[in-house]
């Protein structure tokens, strides 16, 4: 086991490493100017230059590339162009803020998901299990930018029970003001999701209740709980675990939507801030961030993976 | 961000019935105003500051020597009073005693002639270091005199202090401006967050005695239009900034809110490249204004929230042209204008418009349209508004572009349309002696009654020999709960919110 999950570190540290090189370089293609963003319209080309030769954009990419990777291996991340200041604090508040949306969205995803897919499962068939997938297929066709703008409508605008926009520490509204300005949002996030999470789970929970070991394990006289539990679940679980991890990429991006709609303080929101503005270092900084929440997210999937699958465990040995 | 302490706070609250002791009444019960923005602010440096987030933050926090009122009448702030040499060249100005930073410390003219060498040294990259160039040296005689000594006459520089980005900083804390800054203003800048809100609070001392009235400013950032008006209905702002046009009408029918919607000196424009074909021809520049009637596009483009104009001049200003009469659409007239100019079959155009500025667009699309009947084909070409100055400013043949309203007319006029200006070569290599003459001309007298004459002189010269189709000017909009009080829309995009309050 600890063999396997070093050798998975170091794959993550390699995958890190060549999004170094493809993020500098997918950044530096991008058109645009940041000195005439910070000078404004009616900057004139002399002001320009200078501001050009003083921020080192001049430079040869090999070194402004250099300058960069060093930094980051000694955890400074760049300043920002545009704002004056380092980049580091700026992103680890809107990490911060995002990490609050994501992490609640995942948990319930992850819970939500797999205990109506359970139930679907068991209940096949019947009227439950029907409204059900009738839900989630509505839910995953319904693109979330949709829910945004109807949500706000409806409980802000209307109803007025919610905040429209936003974001309130918990230190300075309390729990209830801090939730109120987290529903929506995490609504927006986790509806798609659930509904992928637990059509995934109902199936492959069915696949495996069908199988020759589940039936097994009745015919012996296991009671029916048990069966689910220790017999089925961890088996029916191993597709959910890899798509849970890929849904933290689909969460990401849908939380750049939400925070734009939803006026919410986050990575998404100060990505795009970087790069309307041509904010490089923000921007190179802000991706290399969500980089390695996915590949961190994808590593623990894969460490959960062999913890389920035994045959993951003891690698080639036991097969 | 300015880290105040609980303390600190405190300790405000209880000197401020003493300092204020008089107006005490007048200022309870003031209340929080939230202010709905579009974009976040990128830089809290006010001499770096270029968009209007930013500037409506600036006029909170910091004061500069000069105000401009809303009815663009400017006035004094810091400086009490000046006077200015015969030849225009030298300016002193007397500062008020007793002006306060932030911090406790008075402002005085070493802070002023900071700010300024600061905003001059191109190391700072100042965005509005061109327009102050003129300034060859400063001096203090006394903590209250600052005299400015000009490399040629200007007649409007007292005018051009009180722009949006020359504030008074003080001299010693420079270094903190981007992240915590201190002014002399009637808010100081609390905290803030990129992308959610900037939180300010009233300053106990400020200057203007029984002002500002709210306790609280509050900044708040909401990238969608939509939202930001689903939450100005819900009450979770006092005003939305900057309202598209179209919205105008709809919002104003609402109950509860109040829109204002008021002319400023900011103009959209089809810009024509002077020096290239087909628009070298100056017959084919005004069969282009015979063949479109601006009213029209007003209406189209921006549901009537504004007014056609010849010049950047906008049509509410004292110095207006206003015994031009509107040209009625003449296609006919526009053809025989095109066929005299060698275009028998009309003429055929690319026009570049910019994508990401919709009222832009639409201007575009609107005057391709227009024009048609007259002979003229335009072919749109949609390229993003970030790639204009590297390929677009100067360079192509026809293109959309609008410009922002200026503080003065001779920085809103003398940049764009003289020979020499700094803008006219990135637009449209416009030559005509007389614009040239008028603005020189202008510049060169203190007296309003003489500068009325070299601006109408001005306009009357570019109705003649046109540079470019400039549409309109464009109103300005902002949509307020109908309980806000004392909060008026400045032209020139920012707040004055000295006399704000919230009532019942």
């Amino acid at each position: 086991m600890a063999s396997y999950i070093a050798r998975r570190l170091l794959a993550v540290l390699g995958v890190l490493w060549a999004m170094t090189l493809l993020i500098f370089g997918i950044v530096h293609l991008l058109p645009g100017n940041v000195a005439y963003m910070i000078l404004g319209e009616y900057a004139t080309a002399e002001a320009v230059a200078t501001l050009e030769a003083r921020l080192g954009l001049n430079d040869p990419l090999w070194l402004q590339y250099w300058r960069w990777f060093s930094g980051l291996l000694g955890g400074d991340f760049g300043r920002s162009l545009v704002m004056d200041r380092p980049a580091g604090p700026l992103i680890a508040d809107a990490l911060a803020h995002s990490a609050i949306l994501a992490g609640i969205s995942i948990v319930l995803v992850a819970i939500i998901g797999i205990a109506l897919g359970i139930h679907s499962a068991v209940h096949k068939g019947t009227l439950s299990d029907r409204v059900l997938t009738l839900a989630q297929y509505f839910f995953i066709a319904v693109p979330e930018f949709f829910w945004c703008i109807l949500l706000i409508l409806l409980f802000a605008a209307w109803l007025g029970w919610l905040p429209a926009t936003g974001y309130t520490p918990i230190g300075e509204g309390g729990v209830l003001r801090w939730a109120t300005h987290l529903i929506l949002p995490v609504f927006t996030l986790v509806s798609g999701l659930i509904a992928h999470v637990s059509r995934l789970t109902r199936s492959s929970m069915i696949e495996t209740l069908e199988s020759g070991y589940v039936l097994a394990a009745r015919a012996r006289g296991v009671p029916e709980g048990r069966v689910l539990r220790r017999h089925a679940l961890p088996n029916a679980l191993l597709p959910t675990v890899t798509v849970l991890a890929v849904d933290v990429g689909i969460l990401i991006g849908g939380i750049v939507v939400v925070e734009t709609v939803f006026a919410y303080p986050g990575l998404g929101r100060l990505l795009i801030f970087a790069i309307e503005n041509h904010d490089l270092p923000l921007l190179m900084a802000g991706m290399m961030v969500v980089t390695t929440v996915y590949a961190v997210a994808n590593l623990v999937a894969d460490i959960l993976y062999a913890f389920l699958n035994p045959r993951i465990r003891y690698g080639r040995a036991a097969a | 961000m300015v880290r105040l302490t609980r303390r600190d706070l405190g300790a405000a609250a209880l000197a401020a019935p003493f300092v204020l002791s008089g107006n005490a009444r007048a200022q309870a019960g003031g209340g929080t105003f939230r202010i709905a923005l579009g974009a976040s602010l990128r830089t809290l440096d006010p001499a770096k500051t270029t968009i209007g987030e930013e500037y409506i933050y600036d006029n909170l926090v910091f004061n500069g020597l000069t105000r401009m009122r809303e009815d663009l009448v400017v006035e004094p702030e810091l400086a009490e009073k000046w006077t200015f040499s015969d030849d225009l060249k030298t300016w002193t100005f007397t500062l008020r005693r007793g002006v306060k930073f932030h911090n406790g410390r008075e402002m005085t003219a070493q802070d002023v002639i900071a700010t300024y060498t600061r905003i001059l040294d191109p190391a700072t990259a100042a965005a509005p270091r061109t327009n102050y160039t003129m300034i060859e040296k400063m001096e203090a005689p006394d903590p209250y005199t600052v005299i400015f000594r000009l490399s040629y006459a200007y007649g409007g520089f007292a005018d051009i202090l009180s722009d949006r980005q020359v504030k008074i900083i003080p001299h010693d804390l420079v270094d903190q401006l981007a992240t915590a800054p201190i002014g002399t203003g009637p808010f100081m800048m609390r905290s803030y967050t990129p992308g959610d809100r900037m939180i300010l609070t009233r300053f106990p001392d400020y200057f203007e005695a029984g002002q500002p009235r709210f306790d609280t400013v509050e900044l708040r950032i909401v990238p969608e239009m939509s939202v930001r008006i689903a939450a100005l209905q819900a009450g979770d702002m006092e005003v939305v900034w900057d309202i598209p046009p179209e919205q105008v009408k709809p919002l104003g029918g609402n109950s509860g809110l109040r829109v204002e919607s008021v002319p400023t000196g900011s103009w959209d424009a089809a810009i024509m490249n002077n020096a290239i074909a087909p628009f070298n021809d100056i017959r084919v520049r005004r069969a282009f204004h015979m063949a479109v009637d601006k009213r029209d596009v007003v209406e189209l483009v921006l549901f009537g929230e504004g007014a056609p104009t010849h010049s950047p001049i906008p049509p509410n200003h004292p110095f207006f042209v206003s015994d031009i009469p509107a040209n009625r659409a003449d296609p006919a007239g526009a053809r025989r204008l095109l066929a005299e100019a060698g275009h028998r079959n009309g003429v055929k155009v690319p026009l570049v418009i910019p994508v990401g500025r919709p009222v832009r667009e639409r201007l575009g699309v609107t005057l391709q349209q227009l024009a048609r009947p007259a002979g003229f084909d335009i072919e749109i070409q949609r390229v993003p508004f970030a790639r204009y100055n590297a390929e677009v400013s100067g360079k192509a043949p026809f293109y959309i572009d609008g410009y922002f309203a200026r503080p003065t007319l001779d920085t809103g006029t003398h940049p764009f349309l003289h020979s020499e200006g700094s803008w006219n070569q990135r637009l449209w290599h416009y030559k005509n002696a007389e614009v040239d003459r008028a603005l020189a001309a202008a510049r060169l007298t203190g007296d309003p009654e003489k500068q009325k004459v070299e601006y109408l002189a001005l306009q009357r010269a570019m109705v003649a020999d046109p540079p470019g189709f400039i549409a309109y000017s464009v109103n300005f909009a902002c949509a307020y709960r109908a309980n806000v009080r004392g909060v008026k829309t400045h032209p020139m995009r920012w707040f004055d919110l000295r006399a704000g309050s919230i009532g019942t």
